[in-house]
């Protein structure tokens, strides 16, 4: 369930299908939407569509990957201390698709286990060990944790929903609070 | 756990039931009425989509399974956390629920959870003088770090136990705390 959502396995049809949905969870909202009206958009058969995304927890697990590759990218940050940037950044691009927002944050917490890997990782881990490779295994994952954890749909939904807090404010506090992770390696950083 | 009162509370308890040993996605409203013994219809009235069911089911289960513990000061709210990062920790399936439901679109009109007040109500009395935008985001990133989701990612994704997640949980707190200025702290 939800492997092969991403990268160069996608076929034309399949993105045909992923777009087609994408735009029809914009306009009606994830839950109503049909099969049948999800052919129609993308211009193919129902049966094709089953036949990509056998079921529906399939299809949206597929979806949410492509919004997040397609949508929501982030610009390669070269830096650790690039990444508050880059999540100001997320999160304006959240704000701007709310109802995509909304279907990326709780797909990552409906993975088989729970919640899906965190996508950042990797990339985190790399530029802290060029940077900062004098961290400890505990700090290193404390610090690869809470920015990965805030560089996510999840703070957005989170910081929208329990603050009230408009499109300004959740980057500000999101990069607020990743500053506040990094203050703690500021001056460990390799020369 | 008290026995049900109502047909909504009774859906809730039975849908618990199920949730030990299926997925959420994988209770249809058809099992659940057998499982309550009402008709599929009476399911459909009381909580008309999927999305309606995930978020009453997890108001219930946070009540019922994961009360909070009140505090007042920062150290009491560690506490409180690790407490209920421990009882997610012993009830996977229902916190998986929890973290799940935070994320969809409200079903209904919400109002901030329990903990965000009681953030916010600690950091006005530790934190007298603190200006509104730094309160606002330290209470932000409190309740973030407090969450639901943040049990769940560090446990799937990091492969973390309760207490490496509690140690994780408490840095990240300690971070934030740590940008605030002295001044701003109440002398006790």
């Amino acid at each position: 369930m939800g492997e092969a959502v991403t990268g160069p396995a996608l076929s034309g049809t399949q993105k045909a299908i992923l777009a087609a949905y994408t735009e029809l969870i914009e306009e009606l909202g994830s839950d109503d939407v049909s099969y049948r009206v999800i052919a129609r958009r993308a211009g193919i058969a129902e049966r094709t569509v089953f036949r990509n995304y056998p079921t529906r927890v399939d299809l949206l697990l597929a979806t949410a990957a492509w919004i997040e590759a397609t949508l929501f990218t982030r610009e390669e940050s070269h830096s650790i201390f690039d990444i508050p940037l880059a999540i100001r950044g997320a999160m304006q691009r959240y704000d701007a698709r709310p109802e995509l927002a909304h279907v990326v944050a709780e797909t990552a917490m409906r993975g088989v286990n729970g919640a899906a890997p965190s996508p950042g990782r990797e990339q985190l881990e790399r530029l802290l060990d060029a940077e900062v490779p004098s961290l400890d295994a505990a700090q290193r994952r404390t610090v690869v944790a809470a920015l990965s954890h805030l560089d996510s749909a999840g703070t957005w939904v989170t910081f929208r929903r329990e603050f009230g807090m408009d499109q300004r404010d959740i980057a500000d506090a999101a990069a607020w609070a990743a500053e506040s992770v990094l203050d703690s390696i500021r001056d460990r950083v390799t020369p | 756990m008290e026995e049900p009162v109502d047909t909504a509370t009774a859906i809730l308890a039975s849908a618990a039931v199920l949730l030990r040993e299926r997925s959420f996605d994988d209770i249809s409203y058809r099992a659940l009425a057998d499982e309550v013994g009402i008709s599929e219809r009476t399911i459909y009235r009381q909580y008309p989509t999927r999305a309606h069911l995930l978020a009453a089911l997890s108001n219930w289960i946070e009540q019922t399974r994961f009360p909070l513990p009140p505090f007042v000061t920062v150290s009491d709210f560690c506490a409180a956390v690790h407490e209920r990062f421990r009882a997610f920790d012993a009830s996977p399936a229902y916190a998986f629920v929890g973290a799940r439901a935070s994320a969809i679109s409200p079903t209904l009109g919400t109002e901030p959870a329990y903990i965000t007040r009681a953030i916010e109500a600690m950091l006005d009395v530790a934190a007298p003088t603190l200006n509104r935008r730094d309160r606002r985001r330290v209470a932000a990133s409190l309740r973030y770090f407090a969450s639901a989701m943040f049990w769940a990612r560090l446990r799937t994704s990091f492969d973390l136990d309760a207490d490496e997640i509690c140690d994780a949980f408490d840095r990240a707190v300690g971070t934030v705390l740590a940008r605030l200025p002295d001044a701003t702290w109440a002398k006790p």
